[in-house]
């Protein structure tokens, strides 16, 4: 510890030092636009549940009505979560993964991600299967740019899952 | 306007040349004659948050009045890479020596 050391930390009771800091917020550097895909995904499948649910006619009994509804809640407040999840997961790629280089490269993520945004709150405030599929194409298109700016080429494949839809996959060598 | 500032270090992008706890001095006339070069330790405003401060070293010049930087620990550090270049006036000064 030098005498300089002591005198600046002496200063510092008198005037305390501005701070420089080295950085700040942790870029932990582990992105991944799979999540924002999976949630799209889960909007499309409660989307189809709703469409495919067997409205209580005139003659239902109060068990059949009771029923309904259970379901049908169960369903939409799925889709609330997984529309938020999914639009949550768009911006901490485009805020903290994303860099103006990317940008330049691939002008169209702009809109992308505006894209993105707006049909997941369409498809949280409505139950619309056209916002569902809009928020997963533009998941899917925002994670093909993903692997791309990672060096990694994709494939579009049928997913998985009930929802069967197209989905950009990256091609790990 | 009196030359020599000085900061107190915080975090480790710039680990081994500054160490959290560490003090520098800035020289704020440094950069009055002669512009910055490649490899100088440089306090700066934050590009995102105007009222901190930021040390990097500068990484390249890429015109007359802007610098890029960037810490030396490239996996923990926040600089040009996300925010850009940044214009020479948001430079506060040359780290001119460290006390430890």
């Amino acid at each position: 510890m030098s005498l300089l050391y002591l005198l600046a930390r002496w200063l510092d009771r008198i005037s305390p030092a501005p701070i420089a800091y080295a950085h700040c917020d942790i870029p932990c550097g582990i992105y991944d636009p799979h999540h924002a895909q999976l949630a799209a995904h889960t909007v499309v499948r409660m989307v189809d549940l709703i469409n495919q649910l067997e409205k209580p006619g005139a003659s239902s009994t109060p068990e059949q009505r009771q029923e309904y509804t259970n379901k049908l809640t169960r369903y939409i407040a799925t889709k609330e979560q997984h529309s938020e999840i999914a639009k949550n997961e768009v911006r901490i790629l485009w805020g903290d993964y994303f860099k103006p280089e990317h940008v330049k490269t691939f002008p169209e993520l702009h809109e992308l991600v505006w894209k993105a945004l707006k049909s997941g709150s369409k498809a949280r405030q409505e139950i619309s299967l056209q916002a569902a599929e809009d928020l997963l194409k533009a998941t899917n298109d925002i994670a093909s740019i993903f692997w791309k700016t990672k060096g990694f080429e994709t494939i579009t494949a049928k997913a998985p899952y009930p929802t069967e839809r197209l989905t950009v996959y990256p091609k790990f060598k | 306007m009196f030359p020599l500032r000085r900061f107190r270090i915080e975090d480790d992008s710039m680990r081994p040349v500054l160490e959290p706890g560490d003090y520098v001095l800035v020289n704020r006339w440094a950069y009055k004659f002669r512009p910055p070069v490649k490899g100088d330790l440089v306090v700066v405003r934050d590009p995102e948050t105007p009222e901190r401060f930021l040390v990097k070293r500068v990484s390249d010049l890429p015109d007359a009045t802007q610098i890029r930087v960037a810490g030396d620990n490239a996996d923990r550090s926040r600089d040009s890479r996300s925010f850009g270049p940044i214009p020479l006036r948001e430079i506060v000064g040359k780290v001119w020596i460290r006390l430890r």
